[in-house]
């Protein structure tokens, strides 16, 4: 097949005109949702209501509920939570870091990926607020000068994640209100119902589309993409060093910090991926978010994957090198012990099966794309798992030794996370555009300004 | 854009033939000083010149993944830069050379291969399947003919396409940019392990072949900006390049100064919060001796100055500044890997004589000299290459 290396493929496919894009993307958010709509958020709804009972459940009596035991005090709770804190990563990857490489492909993902990465990050916030234990006293995590003086241990990693969690989601919502302020003034001006009008107005803060407004408005992009990509590296990294900082083998390890991010973003696409195959389908966005987008965002977890791949033989191979007889230990254990069946998923699905993503035509076939993508989210929850369980399950002293199995409880909030966070995606889907309208106008083809006949 | 209008402004010229004389020059004076420095002491000379051989790797290795890069994304503003990458990359073919006088005196470099060393530890007894000394040398082959063949290959079909503008090249580049990256990862962090980590054999650290690429591809960064300036002022590259060319060159540095920061912060953080003793002995010359002055100016020659220095948009396309940070990165490279090193040599505490600076002129004076006659009556950037116009006329 011959490809001209000099084509460029069309972010967009086709030169719809500005006002079909108007009308195309802001029309899932002024039709009344139809049937499928409603079925897809009754089995969300229904995820999220069991999920939320099994929290009020172990809210009442406690975290007893859970299969937490000791010596595996961490288990669900933390993987769940740095499995969605990972999940978000993929949204400010695609909005800043591409953005600051100048990445034009983004554009028919961005907003959609920013909007997971608030849901995801909003998903995972709920798991450290239970894990205390006395979620009435989370408060506390919050330094500021009280009459009992107490103050949290600045030292403690745990609490370095309530900032950088914190701050990035600030930054993350922010990030994303911003980008959506000229497509609220374009909601704005189409809005039929007075209600509407009105709250989209209140929303796009008097925006005009004016000349001034729009130059303001890119120097504000750049900076914020700027410091969210720094801000995004640092989460994850601060999540990595809730294990890594610790003494525990298979936890302390050096490569943790850029090995969790790659994780984080390899995980994310995933699911970015796995959404967006569904949303380009039922609203016929298969123009915007184009075939070539999907396959470029498969490549990028090809590379993720192997760079997690990297990080497992790298841990291994120095486990052994070390010559600590406690990481050999640990590292033939995971692969051999008790928990080796959690090993072996996590190995298959991030390192071999994305492996078949050297092929272009699998990069290419949607069905296949979307099996690899799940793979890929099984395969990182699982090594979330790994780490934390296995390590734990088998700690220095082995007359404590115990096997964790999940409750119902785990089992519930689980599911029930799943359903919170595509529930938000649902409900962002019908209230705000999907797709940044402003953007995708500025790349189709022939928008650019030009000079000399159109030369750049 | 099919109606690319060719306004390619190239003639080849011939560097200036002092560049020759220069570079030999050098390269005697760096042979001289090297071989007495050897003569006085040959572990010490052993020591700097692993140094400079894993400098000068650093160079090859950065300048070989930003090829593999560019064919790998397609990306335009490099391919101007990229026939000087090609030739400046050839430095992977000489800097094995420097590892000659390691080779004569293994027990003093690298401990593990005395078997007396090994008899009295028994940790290292149990590295002796990958450290020792037979295995080590065929990591060694292995590397450098993994590196030249994807070196080599890249740089034939660029060649190739100055006589024959054909696009199977640059698919062809593609195909093996990818293919590379597996293997450069792993090359790379052999000759880390081997040439930096093991030089104290009982110490380790998973980050550490990270570490040394993100040092690598900064040097390459460095070398290849430098040279890229210096030839494109006085006019042996095309007309019109600078500018959103040169901002990438600098945003790229700028970025991986960042990066190297990030590796170099967590593997430090992470080893002094945990304090772990097999892990915290290497840094204890490094903290409690005279090199505690070297530990401290490593943030500061490697991020403080160089991140306020290119942060600002202007310096990313100012030609001077581009310069500067350039060579100060390079010189960053070089400390950092001193720093890694000697302390292994000389626990006592710093030092630093004429002795030291034997083997980096020696590496400079091979490199100029190199570089001089492989450019010889050659084009300087890559005339046929499709992408060209479009890297010449490259806009943000």
């Amino acid at each position: 097949m011959s490809v001209d290396v000099l084509h460029e493929p069309s972010v967009i496919e086709g030169r719809p005109t500005f006002h079909e894009i108007n009308e195309h993307i802001t029309k899932p958010t002024e039709v009344r949702p139809d049937r499928k709509y409603m079925i897809a958020l009754a089995i969300t709804s229904s995820l999220l209501a069991l999920g939320a009972t099994c929290m009020i459940i172990t809210h009442w009596y406690g975290i007893g509920m859970w299969g937490n035991n000791n010596p595996v005090g961490w288990a669900f709770d933390i993987v769940n939570f740095v499995f969605w804190i990972g999940i978000g990563h993929a949204g400010t990857l695609i909005s800043a870091i591409l953005f600051l490489f100048r990445q034009k492909w983004r554009t028919g993902i961005a907003r959609f990926a920013e909007g997971m990465t608030i849901f995801a990050v909003m998903t995972a916030g709920i798991f450290p607020l239970m894990h205390v234990g006395r979620p009435w006293l989370d408060g506390w995590l919050f330094p500021y000068p009280n009459q009992n003086k107490l103050w949290v241990n600045f030292t403690s990693p745990l609490l370095w994640d309530v900032f950088a969690v914190s701050t990035y989601f600030t930054v993350s919502a922010i990030f994303w209100y911003m980008g959506l302020v000229p497509d609220f003034a374009s909601m704005r001006d189409r809005a039929t119902v007075k209600f509407k009008k009105v709250i989209y107005s209140i929303f796009s803060l008097g925006w005009r589309h004016s000349n001034r407004h729009w130059q303001h408005y890119e120097m504000m992009y750049l900076i914020l993409a700027g410091f969210a990509t720094p801000l995004v590296l640092s989460v994850h990294t601060i999540v990595s060093f809730d294990f890594a900082v610790s003494i525990l083998p298979g936890w302390h390890t050096t490569i943790f910090p850029p090995y969790f991010v790659a994780g984080a973003v390899f995980s994310g696409f995933a699911m970015v991926q796995n959404v967006l195959i569904f949303v380009r389908k039922i609203f016929n966005f298969e123009h915007i978010i184009t075939l070539d987008t999907l396959e470029k965002m498969n490549k990028i977890m090809l590379a993720t994957g192997m760079m997690v791949g990297y990080a497992y033989g790298m841990e291994f191979f120095i486990a052994w090198y070390s010559g600590s007889p406690m990481e050999m230990f640990v590292f033939v254990n995971r692969a051999f012990g008790n928990y080796a069946w959690a090993y072996w998923i996590m190995v298959s699905c991030n390192v071999i099966f994305p492996q078949f993503f050297w092929s272009r035509k699998i990069r290419r076939t949607i069905p296949l794309m979307f099996i690899i993508g799940v793979f890929v989210n099984v395969g990182m929850w699982f090594e979330r798992f790994v780490i934390i369980v296995s390590s734990l399950s088998r700690d220095f002293l082995p007359s404590s030794w115990a096997y964790y199995t999940p409750t119902f409880y785990d089992i519930g909030i689980l599911l029930g996370s799943f359903g919170l966070f595509f529930t938000l995606v649902l409900l962002f889907i019908k209230t705000l555009p999907v797709v940044s309208i402003a953007e995708v106008k500025a790349v189709i083809h022939g928008s650019q300004p030009t000079h000399k006949g159109g030369n750049h | 854009m099919s109606q690319q209008e060719n306004n390619i402004v190239y003639t080849q010229k011939n560097l200036p033939s002092k560049l020759l004389t220069i570079g030999v020059v050098i390269l005697i004076v760096g042979l001289v000083l090297a071989g007495a420095s050897y003569l006085i002491d040959p572990v010490r000379a052993s020591f700097n010149s692993l140094i400079s051989m894993m400098f000068g790797l650093s160079v090859g290795l950065g300048i070989l993944f930003i090829i593999g890069l560019e064919h790998l994304t397609g990306a335009v503003w490099s391919v101007p830069f990229r026939r000087v990458a090609e030739y400046l990359g050839g430095i992977l073919y000489i800097v094995p050379i420097l590892a000659i006088p390691v080779f004569l005196n293994m027990h003093g470099v690298f401990s593990w291969s005395d078997p007396a060393v090994i008899a009295k530890d028994h940790v290292l007894q149990g590295k002796v399947p990958y450290l020792n000394t037979g295995f080590f040398y065929i990591r060694f082959a292995l590397a450098f003919i993994v590196l030249w063949f994807f070196f080599t290959m890249f740089k034939r079909n660029s060649i190739k396409m100055d006589s024959n503008p054909s696009e199977s090249y640059v698919k062809s580049s593609k195909i093996l940019s990818a293919v590379m990256m597996p293997f450069f990862a792993i090359f790379t962090t052999i000759m880390a392990v081997d040439w930096l980590m093991s030089v104290v054999p009982r110490w380790f650290s998973t980050i550490f072949g990270v570490y040394y690429f993100a040092g690598s591809f900064l040097a390459g960064l460095g070398a290849l900006t430098l040279v890229v300036i210096m030839l494109n002022k006085r006019g042996y590259l095309a007309k019109g390049l600078g500018g959103d060319n040169y901002y990438s060159l600098g945003a790229f540095m700028f970025a991986i100064t960042n990066f190297w920061s990030y590796i170099a912060f967590s593997q430090y953080m992470l080893i002094w919060y945990a304090n772990l003793p097999e892990e915290t002995f290497w840094f204890i010359p490094r903290l409690h001796t005279s090199w505690v002055w070297m530990t401290a100016g490593l943030p500061l020659i490697k991020f403080i100055i160089p991140y306020i220095f290119i942060l600002s948009q202007p310096s990313k396309k100012d030609p001077k500044r581009l310069t500067i940070a350039a060579i100060m990165i390079m010189f960053g490279h070089y400390y950092d890997l001193f720093w890694l090193v000697m302390p292994a040599y000389h626990k006592e505490g710093f030092f630093f004589s004429w002795n030291e600076l034997a083997f980096p002129i020696l590496l400079i004076g091979a490199t100029i000299t190199y570089f001089a006659i492989v450019t010889k009556n050659k084009n300087l950037i890559p005339v046929n290459d499709p992408k060209l116009p479009q890297g010449i006329n490259f806009h943000l």
